[in-house]
C-alpha cells in the first residue's frame, strides 16, 4: 500500500465528495423535509415520555439528541437506501469498472467514503446545528468523548458500506435487485436503531439484534455520543464494531468475487 | 377496430353514463398493462412487494414494540393509535395506487423525458392517462397491513360499534384518499413549472401522512393548529377517531365537526384539478 497507489483512491473520494455540492436547491428541501420528519419524531417521543424523567437510562434530552442524530446520519449512512452499484451492474457500466487496474471493492469505498463525508458536512452537522439551536442537544463529554465519538461514526459507515455493498451484489444474481435493496433498508431502518432507540425494545429483541450487525452501523455510534456507553464500555462498543466491518468487508469480497465470476455484459 | 371505437366515442359524447363505463374500461386496460409487466420477474416481485409491507410494518411495529415500557402515548393505549395509524396508513396506500402517476416524481419525470408530450397527443382523456400511468402493484401488500392494523386497533379498543360509526371511518378513508390525492395533483402540477417542487410536496404530501399516523394532540400547539385550520389534516382521520372513541373534539368544536372528512377530502381534490386545468393550459413542454 504504498503512496503511488492510494492515487486513484483519493481522488475518487474527493471527486465523489465534490460531487454532492452540485445541487444547492435540493439540499435546502432535504434539510426542510428533514427538520419537519424529526419534530414529528421528537414530538411522539417526549409524548412517550410523559412526565418520566427517565426511561432504559435515556432521558428525554437523550432522546432528542438522539432523534437529531439519526437524522443527521441519513444521508451520510445511507439510511434510506443506496442503488448505485445495483445499477452499474444493470447498464453494464460495471464493464468498464472492471477494466481499471485497482480494485473493485476498494474503489467503491473510496467513492462512497468522499459522499458520506461530504453528506455529513453539508447535511449532518447543519442539521445538528439546527437542532442545537431549535432543541437541547446533548454533546460527547470531553475530548476523549468526540473522538471516541469520532471513530464510532466512521465504523458506522464503513461497517453500513459493506452491508450495502453486500446488498447490491444481489443484482450479479437477479434481474431486479430493487425488491432485496428495499427488504434490506426496512430491515436496517428497525435494527440499526434508526426508528427508535434499540434501548426502548424489550430485551430478547435485543438480545437477537446483539448477534447481527445491525447495531453497529448506527446505534452503537449514537450510545457513545450520549455516554450511555463510556470508557473501557464504549472501547467494547468500537471493538465490536470493527470486528463486524472486517467480517463484512470480507465476505463483501468473496461474494464479489463469484458475482464476478457469472457476470454475462451483453452488447459492447 | 378503429372505425368502432370512433363510433364509441361518437356515442359516448352523448350519452354520460356510456362515457364514464368506456374512460373506465380505458383506464382498466391501461393498469392490466402495467400489472402484467411488473408480474414479469414474479421473484423480485414478490420481494418488492414484501418490502412494500416491511417499510410500514417495521415503523408500527418498532412503535408496538416500545410502547410497553412507557405504558401509553399521551393518554392513548396502543389499539387506540393502532386505529388512527391504520386509518392513515389504509388511505394513503389505496391513494398511492389510484394518483401515483401525479405524483410529482413521476410525473416530473414524464415531463423532462418528454414522454408527457405524447400523453396530449393520445386521443384519450389527460387525466385518464395519468391516472393509469403509475399503478404498483407492490403496495398491495401495505393494503393488507393497513387493514389488518386497524383490524388489530378495532379489536383493542373499548367502542359498542353502529353503523354510524364504522360509516365514519369509511368516510375519513374516502375524505383521505381525496386529499392526499388533492396534494399529489397540486405536486404534480407544479412540474410544469419548477422541478424542485417535488422536493418541498413531500412535506405536505409524506409528512403529512406521517403526521396523522399519531394522535395529533401530542404535537405543539402551533403544528397542531395549522394541520387543522390552515391545512385541514385534522379533519381527515384525527377528528373521527376521536368520536368514535367517546372523546371530545379539542378547542370546543362540535361533535358533528367529526364527519366533514368526506367533504373537506374532495373539495381539496376539486380544487387541485382546477389548477391542473390551468397547469395542462399553460404548459409548454420539456423542449423535445
Amino acid at each position: 500500500m504504498g503512496g503511488p497507489h492510494l492515487r486513484p483512491y483519493l481522488s475518487a473520494a474527493r471527486l465523489s465528495f465534490r460531487r454532492q455540492f452540485a445541487y444547492p436547491a435540493a439540499t435546502f428541501w432535504g434539510l426542510t423535509t428533514n427538520l419537519f420528519f424529526g419534530a414529528l419524531r421528537i414530538a411522539v417521543l417526549l409524548a412517550l415520555f410523559g412526565a418520566r424523567p427517565q426511561v432504559a437510562g435515556f432521558t428525554p434530552q437523550d432522546a432528542i439528541t438522539y432523534t437529531g442524530l439519526t437524522q443527521a446520519f441519513i444521508g451520510a449512512l445511507s439510511l434510506f437506501g443506496w442503488y448505485d452499484l445495483m445499477r452499474t451492474v444493470h447498464r453494464g457500466e460495471v464493464a468498464t469498472e472492471l477494466l481499471r487496474p485497482h480494485s473493485f471493492l476498494g474503489f467503491w469505498f473510496a467513492q462512497d467514503a468522499g459522499r458520506a463525508a461530504a453528506q455529513f458536512m453539508l447535511r449532518g452537522v447543519t442539521i445538528l446545528a439546527l437542532y442545537a439551536l431549535l432543541w437541547d442537544l446533548k454533546l460527547p463529554e470531553g475530548p476523549l468523548g468526540w473522538v471516541l465519538t469520532l471513530l464510532s461514526a466512521v465504523l458506522a459507515w464503513a461497517c453500513g458500506f459493506a452491508f450495502r455493498f453486500l446488498v447490491n451484489c444481489a443484482a450479479f444474481w437477479s434481474p431486479d435487485a430493487v425488491g432485496i435493496g428495499r427488504f434490506a433498508w426496512a430491515l436496517l431502518g428497525l435494527c440499526c436503531g434508526f426508528l427508535m432507540p434499540l434501548a426502548f425494545f424489550s430485551a430478547w429483541f435485543q438480545n437477537v439484534l446483539a448477534w447481527t450487525p445491525f447495531p453497529s452501523m448506527m446505534n452503537s455510534t449514537v450510545e457513545v455520543w450520549l455516554g450511555v456507553k463510556a470508557g473501557a464500555e464504549a472501547l467494547g462498543v468500537l471493538g465490536v464494531q470493527a470486528a463486524w466491518t472486517v467480517a463484512l468487508l470480507g465476505l463483501a469480497r468473496f461474494v464479489l468475487g463469484r458475482g464476478l465470476r457469472r457476470l454475462e455484459v451483453a452488447g459492447g | 377496430m378503429g372505425e368502432r371505437s370512433a363510433l364509441s366515442r361518437q356515442q359516448s359524447a352523448d350519452d354520460p353514463l356510456l362515457s364514464a363505463r368506456h374512460l373506465l374500461r380505458l383506464y382498466f386496460r391501461l393498469l392490466g398493462a402495467q400489472v402484467r409487466s411488473q408480474l414479469v420477474y414474479r421473484t423480485a416481485f414478490a420481494l418488492d412487494a414484501l418490502a412494500a409491507a416491511l417499510i410500514t410494518g417495521a415503523e408500527f411495529a418498532a412503535f408496538a414494540l416500545v410502547l410497553p415500557r412507557f405504558g401509553g402515548l399521551g393518554g392513548w393505549t396502543l389499539g387506540e393509535v393502532a386505529l388512527l395509524y391504520g386509518l392513515a396508513e389504509l388511505a394513503f396506500v389505496l391513494m398511492d395506487l389510484a394518483f401515483g402517476g401525479f405524483d410529482a416524481p413521476n410525473l416530473s419525470a414524464h415531463v423532462r423525458a418528454g414522454t408527457f408530450d405524447t400523453f396530449l397527443l393520445r386521443p384519450v382523456p389527460l387525466p385518464v392517462q395519468v391516472f393509469g400511468s403509475d399503478f404498483a402493484l407492490r403496495r398491495l401488500t401495505r393494503v393488507g397491513l393497513g387493514a389488518a392494523i386497524v383490524a388489530y386497533g378495532v379489536g383493542q379498543v373499548d367502542v359498542p360499534w353502529d353503523v354510524g360509526k364504522v360509516a365514519l371511518l369509511a368516510g375519513s378513508v374516502l375524505g383521505t384518499i381525496a386529499f392526499f390525492g388533492g396534494l399529489f395533483v397540486v405536486g404534480g402540477t407544479l412540474t410544469f413549472w419548477t422541478v424542485e417542487s417535488v422536493e418541498a410536496m413531500n412535506v405536505l404530501t409524506y409528512g403529512g401522512r406521517t403526521l396523522i399516523s399519531y394522535p395529533l394532540g401530542i404535537y405543539p400547539a402551533a403544528l397542531r393548529k395549522t394541520f387543522t385550520y390552515l391545512i385541514p389534516a385534522a379533519f381527515l382521520s384525527y377528528f373521527p377517531v376521536l368520536h368514535v372513541l367517546g372523546r371530545p373534539l379539542p378547542d370546543g368544536l362540535p361533535g358533528w365537526a367529526a364527519s366533514l372528512s368526506p367533504l373537506v377530502g374532495p373539495l381539496m381534490l376539486s380544487a387541485a384539478f382546477a389548477f391542473w386545468r390551468v397547469g395542462v393550459r399553460r404548459y409548454h413542454g420539456a423542449g423535445n
